[in-house]
């Protein structure tokens, strides 16, 4: 079967980088490749290819399309529903998940490219009435009003605490930059922050 | 807080209440007044400004926010089944114009696709880009996005308008953006002006404001048999329920009974009042397919085609007389509307015109783009800003301070506290004197605006009285139910906070359920009556339950009912009492269940038949870049009883945080060519974000109104008719200029400056 060339773009692309190794060792099946003339990256696709993502610290099999991303296989395929698609263009936040520590819009994410990485989501911040203190924090502060951003706010946050410890409101402003609210909790939020720093809803 | 348990049938039902508050600062008065007032027979008594509460008006955390905060909470878009199917619709792509033809066999047969149905007719109108034109289901979204491709779709565009100013019936503006045209003659309006001792001119605009709410507007269906089970991302549990009702019955489709739930809904503000044509579509797909469905909009389809906030423009003149009173106010306004022409009304602040000679005047014009929805206080921060701007440069042409110029003409006594507590709060006096160095970069400046809404609640809908459950269950668990929904306002603390206060219970021992149509009938939450609406109920509810508690204690102690109370959670009399925990025990097996009603708000005059408030904003603007930086906001809202404070704080520092976005944000931009949005993205339309936030604080000032049982008012609304006024008056004062168009970009304060 043929395919229209972006997609073929978009998945060499996606095999030239550092996730090939990861892939590899999850076991995905390779499709045919050219029999001559100068390498020819692998290319995976169409339909659905099983990877092994490392959630929570747990690990998890998924079956995914190349072009799923990250955000969709948490969703639909592995019935994490935390994480939110507000806008699936990178401008709300509402999708963040941190990977390998770092916050990451899980909308541009592609599934595939999270293979090898340490992923935390929401999630993984709570366990049945057992919560981190960051969470705590997000009630107490009453940081949330529709809720719909929230999941996002809470993994930025994360993020802010601890990549700084105890940020000044301009860092947290800086960190909370790429997550909309339109409830209007920013201000908090950077309260739930500042109360978790400083130790509080231990 | 004591209350009689059984109503007294030998009682004359007049009450005598106290209402009122008490005063906001040292300096100033307490405002109670005794009213009598006609309960319902068998209403619970009412609370009023003496009652002493343990639980109302104190810090009680979100009931749901441990479910919000873990990602727990599942919202429409998040409901899911096995075998569930993804949606989209197919949208026209021209603004005006008629649907040829629509194949869309091509897409059925694509792989993993369950359903495709046609949303419309050949032959249809076409009314703006994004118009719905047909609906497709499948296993992946990716596998519907491959198949909409496949439909083909003919249309013949008509000349198109997606400018209202460009229609004919709207009025000229002149090279200044003044409104430029002859006033009609009124004699009255005339010699008041003539009279005045300073009038003044001038014309004010608004955008287009989309809701954009984060959960997009959308649905998850699924049919057993006749029977449609919708998750729904609305504002109105009831209302989806009858529309499709009717909308599928119009489609041919055998319905017996329709349930909605919406547990948790990721905002509406007022735009998601209707099962949409996306509502339809989804139930029509789940039918066709025999699978569920889920189709919830993409944030392009939710800011060109899921409502908006119309567009303004107004005129105001007016003058004073020498003692700085309003004596002449002439207003005429245009609404700039889509395709129905509809929706575009605004009003302003009558009660700072007294006996003034008054005039006003509303048009709505359409043009080819998404119709208005109501959007949070519809027409009203439109018509604020216009107003309470006008108002600073009248009171700047007679050298006055622009508060004093408001206390000399505000006609409600209740905010004149309001606005000395929020001026001495603010800082005021200091801020407002303060001069800006003329060659300064950065320049400051301090505004302030009024809010009024005016929302008591209502008892029912046409047909029903709305209603809640309350259930005393054996293990002393309590449970407070009603239909409507929870947008993120707190309706679900609001129903455990009232239960308890009731019961003398813990609140933590109290839930609140929302959202499920099998509950009793509630409101749509529009216009701030949710709340209002239902507390009086959620009492009754609590009040009965109480009753039949404190019977079954009675029973148990051999003494007589009357004697019997609930407080401290305990039950029982002065010697005797039992835990609530041990009280419930006496239920048995099944729970103790009412019924509590809704009953009409007392006949008598409240103490203030609406909401008042205030809000102060102090700006920094950047003199070289034009950039405006709202530094600092203060706030004071009434809301009748406070029922719950930090939610209520939360909502208006929302709204307040809102009203600096439409401020100075967010404008919707079209494109006259091809009659499309071109920002319609959160990448290219600008809401409010952390790096733009004010230092915000509010005041909840609770007031006993006296109008029913409880004496909840509106909350969500009022606070947000001021903020872009009070931004608007800010900007005026640190740059000496007014910028009359909101949003106030860059380029409109270099003009200002640049015309001084
Ligand atoms: S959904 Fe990913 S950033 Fe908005
Ligand atoms: S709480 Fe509603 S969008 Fe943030």
């Amino acid at each position: 079967m043929s395919h229209p060339p972006d997609h073929g773009v978009s998945r060499r692309s996606f095999l030239k980088g550092s996730a090939v190794a990861g892939i590899a060792t999850t076991g995905i099946t390779a499709a045919t490749k050219a029999a001559a003339g100068p390498p020819v990256p692998e290319s995976f696709g169409p339909g659905e290819h099983e990877i092994t993502l490392s959630v929570n610290g747990a690990k998890k099999r998924v079956k995914v399309e190349t072009r799923t991303t990250l955000l969709d296989a948490l969703r639909d395929r592995m019935d994490m529903t935390g994480a939110k698609k507000i806008c699936d263009r990178g401008a709300c936040g509402g999708c963040t998940v941190l990977v390998d520590g770092m916050p990451t819009n899980s909308c541009l994410t592609l599934a595939m490219d999270a293979v090898g990485t340490e992923l935390r989501t929401i999630e993984g911040l709570s366990n049945g009435d057992n919560a981190h203190p960051l969470v705590k924090n997000f009630v107490t502060c009453d940081a949330l009003q529709c809720g719909f951003c929230t999941p996002g706010m809470v993994m930025s946050s994360l993020a802010c605490l601890e990549k700084r410890g105890k940020p000044t409101p301009e860092q947290m402003r800086q960190d909370l930059s790429g997550n909309l609210c339109r409830c209007g909790t920013y201000g908090r939020v950077m309260e739930a922050i500042d109360k978790t720093a400083n130790g509080g809803g231990k | 807080m004591a209350t009689p348990n059984t109503p007294n049938p030998n009682t004359p039902r007049a009450v005598e209440i106290t209402v009122g508050y008490k005063a906001l600062s040292p300096n100033q008065k307490d405002r109670l007044e005794k009213i009598e007032v006609n309960p319902a027979e068998g209403d619970a008594p009412p609370w009023d400004a003496l009652t002493e509460y343990q639980t109302v008006g104190t810090d009680v955390d979100r009931t749901d926010g441990m479910q919000k905060a873990t990602g727990r909470a599942k919202y429409a878009y998040d409901i899911s089944f096995p075998d569930l199917q993804q949606a989209m619709i197919l949208r026209a792509p021209i603004a005006r114009g008629i649907l040829k033809s629509l194949y869309l066999d091509e897409a059925r047969a694509m792989p993993g696709i369950s359903a495709v149905v046609a949303l419309k007719k050949d032959g249809s109108k076409i009314r703006l880009v994004g118009d719905a034109v047909a609906a497709v289901s499948g296993k992946t979204l990716d596998m519907v996005r491959d198949a909409i491709e496949k439909i083909r779709a003919d249309y013949e565009a008509e000349q198109h308008n997606v400018d209202y100013l460009m229609d004919e019936e709207a009025p000229m503006l002149d090279a200044n953006g003044q409104l430029d045209e002859e006033w009609d003659e009124d004699s009255k309006v005339d010699k008041a002006l003539a009279d005045a001792t300073h009038t003044h001119t001038g014309t004010y605009r608004t955008e287009v404001q989309t809701h954009s709410s984060l959960e997009t507007h959308g649905n998850t269906c699924r049919w057993d048999g006749n029977n449609l089970e919708v998750w729904a991302s609305t504002q109105a549990t009831f209302g989806v329920q009858g529309e499709l009702a009717r909308g599928l019955g119009a489609h041919n489709v055998k319905v017996e009974s329709v349930d909605v739930h919406a547990e948790f809904v990721g905002g509406g503000f007022g735009s998601k009042f209707s099962a949409g044509i996306e509502g339809l579509a989804c139930a029509l797909l789940a039918h066709a397919a025999k699978l569920p469905v889920k189709l919830m909009l993409d944030r392009h389809e939710e800011h060109t085609a899921a409502g908006n906030r119309p567009s303004a423009l107004m005129q105001v003149r007016g003058g004073i007389d020498k003692n700085g009173k309003i004596t002449a106010w002439d207003w005429r306004s245009f609404g700039g509307c889509g395709y129905n022409g509809r929706g575009g009304a605004v009003r302003y602040p009558n009660y700072y015109m007294g006996d003034a000679a008054t005039r006003r005047k509303h048009k709505d014009i359409a043009c080819d783009t998404d119709p208005a929805r109501s959007m949070r206080a519809p027409g009203y921060p439109q018509g604020w800003f216009g107003a309470e701007m006008f108002l600073d440069e009248l009171a700047a042409k007679a050298s006055m301070d622009p508060l004093a110029f408001r206390l000399k003409n505000d006609s409600e006594a209740m905010r004149l506290d309001q606005w000395q507590f929020a001026a001495d709060k603010f800082g005021w006096d200091k801020a407002r004197a303060k001069k800006n160095d003329a060659n300064a970069r950065y320049v400051t400046g301090v505004g302030c605006a009024s809010a009024r809404w005016g929302q008591l609640g209502r008892h029912g809908g046409r047909r029903q009285s709305y209603g809640v459950t309350c259930r005393i269950h054996p293990d002393g668990m309590v449970e407070a139910r009603n239909g409507s929904q929870d947008i993120g306002t707190g309706l679900k603390t609001v129903l455990q906070i009232l239960t308890a206060e009731e019961l003398g219970i813990p609140a933590s021992r109290v839930r609140g359920v929302t959202g499920h149509t099998s509950d009793p009938l509630g409101p749509a939450s529009g216009g701030s009556t949710t709340t209002p609406s239902i507390a009086p109920a959620v009492r009754h509810a609590a009040f009965l339950a109480k009753n039949k508690l404190i019977a079954l204690v009675a029973a148990h102690l051999g003494v007589p009912e009357g004697d019997v109370t609930c407080a401290n959670d305990k039950v029982g009399t002065k010697n005797a009492k039992l835990d609530f925990t041990e009280a419930c025990k006496l239920v048995g097996q099944t729970p103790i269940e009412v019924h509590g009603e809704r009953y009409p708000n007392y006949r008598d005059k409240p103490f203030h038949p609406g909401v008042c408030g205030a809000q102060f904003a102090e700006v920094r603007v950047d003199t070289w870049t034009g950039e405006v930086q709202v530094t600092r906001m203060f706030g004071i809202q009434d809301c009748g009883l406070v029922i719950a404070k930090k939610l209520a704080e939360s909502q208006v520092i929302g709204a307040m945080i809102q009203g600096v976005s439409y401020a100075v944000h967010e404008q919707r931009i079209m494109d006259q060519r091809s009659g499309r949005m071109l920002n319609g993205d959160f990448l290219r339309y600008k809401i409010t974000g952390s790096k733009d936030l004010p230092d915000i604080e509010c005041h909840m000032h609770s007031v006993a109104n006296g109008h029913n049982n409880t004496g909840a008012a509106g909350l969500g609304e009022p606070p947000s008719t001021a903020t872009a006024a009070a931004i608007g008056n800010a900007v005026f004062h640190a740059i000496g200029a007014p910028v009359r168009h909101i949003p106030i970009t860059p380029e409109k304060v270099l003009a200002a400056i640049a015309s001084k």
